[in-house]
């Protein structure tokens, strides 16, 4: 199934300048980009919230990839500024990777917020003033959208055709799960690169299977658009998921097609930084290794209990929690390995401070499930811990993998 | 060492706070194999420090049936020698997936600490809040604050604190295999508790054929003899002890097996709710895990009904206090009457048998055995970290089974001869 090429990043030091917006609106799937993008051996990551896109957050970047979560949260965040910005970002050259809630975003709209945001000229086929009766997950079956609905037909691995235009004319079909993006109508000038083309023993449908066939079959799955001497990538499935490689490397294949050479940055953006090896190191890595064990000892224990929270438009169960520890704990150990990170000033004592304060946000809503109280609140805190950690350790990880790799070539 | 094992041994200092680390050396699994083998061997090292030691078998946590048990290995203060007490439930296996091996706790903390061990990190915490807690309240206390009810805690009740040399290091909530008084040197290095939560994991050398090999002991086991037993009453049938079914069984609510092990050793009885109710109890904690034979048998001798033996046998658990010793004590002083049995636990002093003459804990019983068999078995149970009464229902489980499977784990030879001189190393 993978016709696609195999990509390598070119072997001589140069990495591409990625953006992944883990902000307010952001679910955990920025952190299957973080995978991927770990996988591919690209480095040169940094992770940017709403202040950043509002300020100077995309200079010097080649990429913004923006993962799932919640369009009208991320649109309300970025506000005006951030949609200038965005918009400059593409024209002056920059590629913006939109998936789900990402693909939602750039999406022709009249809705206030959104519609700072028309970029693309694709209209959402899952948008309906009238809901259709759901058959399972009610609480994850759709989200308003102005006087409509946004509804969701199906959930989990879909099968998607490409339609022979490149970076995808070497594999003609694929699965790739479907967690609430859009299948999208596109007009005018974008240009479907993959159609939705079937369902899989793994598709749960949300509502009826005709109506699931009617809303998604035959509509864009993937659509590219050009945008000055930028370009969209707009994913309704989530490409970035890491246990699709064959979509991954379809996902990476076109970042890089449609990379702009000329935003190639140079030089270290990082003079300031801090190298810690040895006892230093040990002592900092055992520092949060304990307190990233003991969140997750504690979020694997809330696997077990019947909770589930609604934050903004979106439900999170307990299993998310360590969608943002994992990716966290297994790179400890790699650190671990090289006896060395890279780090700004300031950041070990910052890091330590994050970590001991998601175990006890961890702690303090086990206690409250456990008791039966409300734990809204609290969890709300812990995601934006969770976020803040784990956002705050990939940063440092990543900045020492590029500083080894780029010591490779110098 | 690289399979089988998180190559890692903590040593902690309680008397100045320290914990360093050791890596596990290949060499040391060759001579001594793991379980008490090293346990001894590390117990000798530190011998002037007055150590605890804990570990697991090398096969402890593995796929192999019965593989359950971890051991603390003491110089027991009621018979003088240096003693094997198998930790069983899920608290061998915990703590092979704890990041370590073998902890060596030597040395004596000037207040009451508890040592929390988990995914390679070793905390020595102050346990001001803990000290003075019953077992039950301390595990509670401590899962709460840790937030998990998995972890698995080796504690002590206020026996212990108090220096009873039958005082007892607990299981969780329930009584264990402690007959040697490890308690009261938990106690006397203010050592409340030791917290274990293990999720880490193993690497095993060939791993399809452990895992085959695994698979056709399993059937072996299942058509063993032992696999219908099920159950705290009826293994003491085995024993001969035949009217101790009908006794219990009014209670009896379940049977528990330790992790992995085929046979469930353990009975939870029911005494404060309806024994055949199959909804969730809304009572907090309705009865009781029995974990041990000997004391309902004494109690059972003594007259008592056996709601009253089992609830006897949950004070003492929270006092933590072993129950085979009380039973015998109550015996010896005439005590039939329930109240009085728990009023006298406070001061209560031996001597008592229950520690046995060899240097494994009796809590497996030898029944119609020959001694010198029992012990081997025990040896051999405790070196790969077989749950010690499944070894003695499990013939299947060979010793030259289990060192084969050993070596497909490890990728090291690990030899009949090595075998034999580990256990004259152990048994002495």
């Amino acid at each position: 199934m993978n016709g696609g090429r195999i990509y390598k990043r070119p072997d001589n030091g140069e990495h591409p300048k990625i953006g992944i917006y883990a902000g307010q609106g952001a679910s955990h799937s920025w952190l299957w980009f973080v995978e991927i993008f770990d996988r591919m051996g690209f480095y040169d990551i940094r992770f940017l919230t709403e202040a950043h896109l509002k300020a100077d957050g995309l200079d010097g970047c080649q990429v913004l990839a923006m993962s799932g979560g919640d369009t009208f949260a991320v649109a309300q965040g970025l506000g005006p500024e951030g949609a200038d910005n965005l918009q400059r970002f593409i024209e002056d050259g920059g590629l913006y990777i939109g998936s789900c809630a990402g693909a939602y975003l750039p999406l022709h709209s009249s809705k206030e917020h959104l519609n700072l945001f028309n970029f693309v000229p694709a209209r959402i086929a899952n948008l309906t003033r009238t809901l259709p009766e759901a058959q399972r997950l009610k609480e994850k079956f759709c989200t308003a959208y102005g006087c409509s609905f946004i509804f969701h037909p199906v959930r989990e691995a879909v099968q998607v055709a490409t339609n022979g235009f490149e970076p995808f004319s070497k594999t003609p079909s694929l699965r790739a799960p479907l967690y609430g993006g859009p299948p999208m109508v596109a007009r005018e000038s974008a240009q479907v690169l993959a159609t939705y083309s079937g369902f899989t023993d793994k598709t749960v449908f949300l509502v009826d299977e005709q109506l699931a066939r009617d809303t998604v079959l035959g509509k864009a799955a993937v659509i590219r658009q050009k945008m000055g001497k930028g370009c969209l990538h707009l994913y309704g499935p989530h490409f970035e998921h890491p246990r699709f490689s064959v979509a991954n490397q379809l996902l990476t294949d076109a970042m890089l097609w449609d990379l702009s050479k000329e935003r190639f940055p140079a030089g270290d953006g990082d003079p300031d930084k801090e190298t810690f090896c040895g006892p230093a190191c040990e002592r900092l890595m055992k520092d949060i290794k304990r307190e990233v064990s003991n969140s997750r000892i504690t979020a694997v224990s809330l696997e077990t209990l019947p909770v589930q929270w609604t934050i903004r438009n979106k439900v999170y169960e307990t299993a998310k929690i360590r969608e943002f520890i994992e990716p966290v704990w297994q790179r400890i150990r790699r650190l671990e390995k090289l006896n060395q990170i890279v780090l700004l000033p300031g950041q070990d004592e910052l890091l330590l401070q994050h970590a001991v304060e998601m175990t006890t946000v961890l702690r303090e809503v086990k206690r409250g499930v456990r008791k039966g109280v409300n734990t809204l609140h609290a969890a709300k805190k812990m995601f934006e811990t969770l976020n803040r950690t784990a956002t705050l350790f990939l940063e440092i990880y990543f900045r020492t993998k590029l500083n080894l790799d780029r010591n490779v070539y110098t | 060492m690289e399979y089988l094992t998180s190559d890692k041994i903590g040593i902690v200092d309680l008397a100045t706070g320290e914990i360093i680390e050791e890596e596990l050396e290949d060499d040391w699994v060759l001579e001594k194999i793991g379980g008490a083998g090293i346990t001894k061997f590390l117990y000798d090292r530190f011998e002037d420090e007055d150590p605890v030691v804990l570990g697991t078998g090398l096969l402890t946590g593995t796929l192999i049936p019965g593989s359950a048990s971890g051991v603390i290995t003491a110089k027991s203060p009621l018979t003088g020698r240096v003693s094997h007490v198998p930790l069983n439930l899920n608290a061998g296996m915990e703590l092979k997936y704890s990041g370590f091996d073998y902890m060596v706790i030597k040395g004596a903390s000037e207040k009451p600490v508890y040592l929390w061990v988990h995914d390679g990190i070793a905390d020595l915490n102050d346990a001001d809040d803990l000290w003075g807690k019953d077992v039950w309240a301390a595990t509670d206390h401590i899962r709460d604050i840790m937030g998990d009810d998995l972890i698995q805690v080796l504690g002590i009740g206020e026996a212990g604190e108090k220096g009873s040399e039958l005082s007892q290091v607990c299981i969780n909530y329930w009584q264990s295999a402690d007959r040697m008084g490890f308690g009261n040197l938990f106690g006397g290095k203010r050592l409340k508790l030791i917290a274990i939560r293990g999720m880490g994991l193993l690497e095993i050398a060939e791993p399809e054929a452990f895992v085959e090999n695994c698979a056709e002991l399993l059937s072996a086991v299942q058509s063993g003899a032992a696999i219908g037993t099920r159950g705290i009453a009826a293994m003491a049938a085995v024993l001969g002890e035949e009217d101790i079914e009908s006794w219990l069984k009014p209670l009896t609510h379940k049977h528990m097996a330790c992790f992995n092990t085929p046979i469930p050793t353990n009975t939870f009885v029911f005494l404060d709710e309806d024994p055949a109710r199959l909804e969730e109890t809304r009572i907090e904690e309705p009865g009781f895990l029995l974990t041990d034979i000997f004391p309902l048998l004494a109690f059972k001798r003594l007259g008592l009904a056996a709601a009253d033996a089992c609830r006897v046998l949950r004070t003492c658990a929270k006092y933590g206090i072993d129950g085979a010793a009380v039973a015998e004590l109550s015996e010896k002083a005439g005590l039939t009457d329930p109240e009085a049995i728990k009023n006298s636990l406070p001061g209560l002093k031996g001597p008592v048998s229950t520690s046995g003459d060899t240097v494994f804990s009796p809590w497996a019983a030898i029944g119609n055995q020959e001694k010198g068999a029992w012990t081997r078995r025990q040896a051999v149970a405790y070196i790969f970290g077989l749950h010690p009464i499944f070894a003695l229902a499990a013939p299947e489980l060979t010793e030259e089974k289990l060192l084969d499977i050993s070596s497909l784990g490890t990728e090291l030879e690990l030899t009949a001869e090595t075998l034999d001189e580990v256990i004259a190393g152990i048994t002495g």
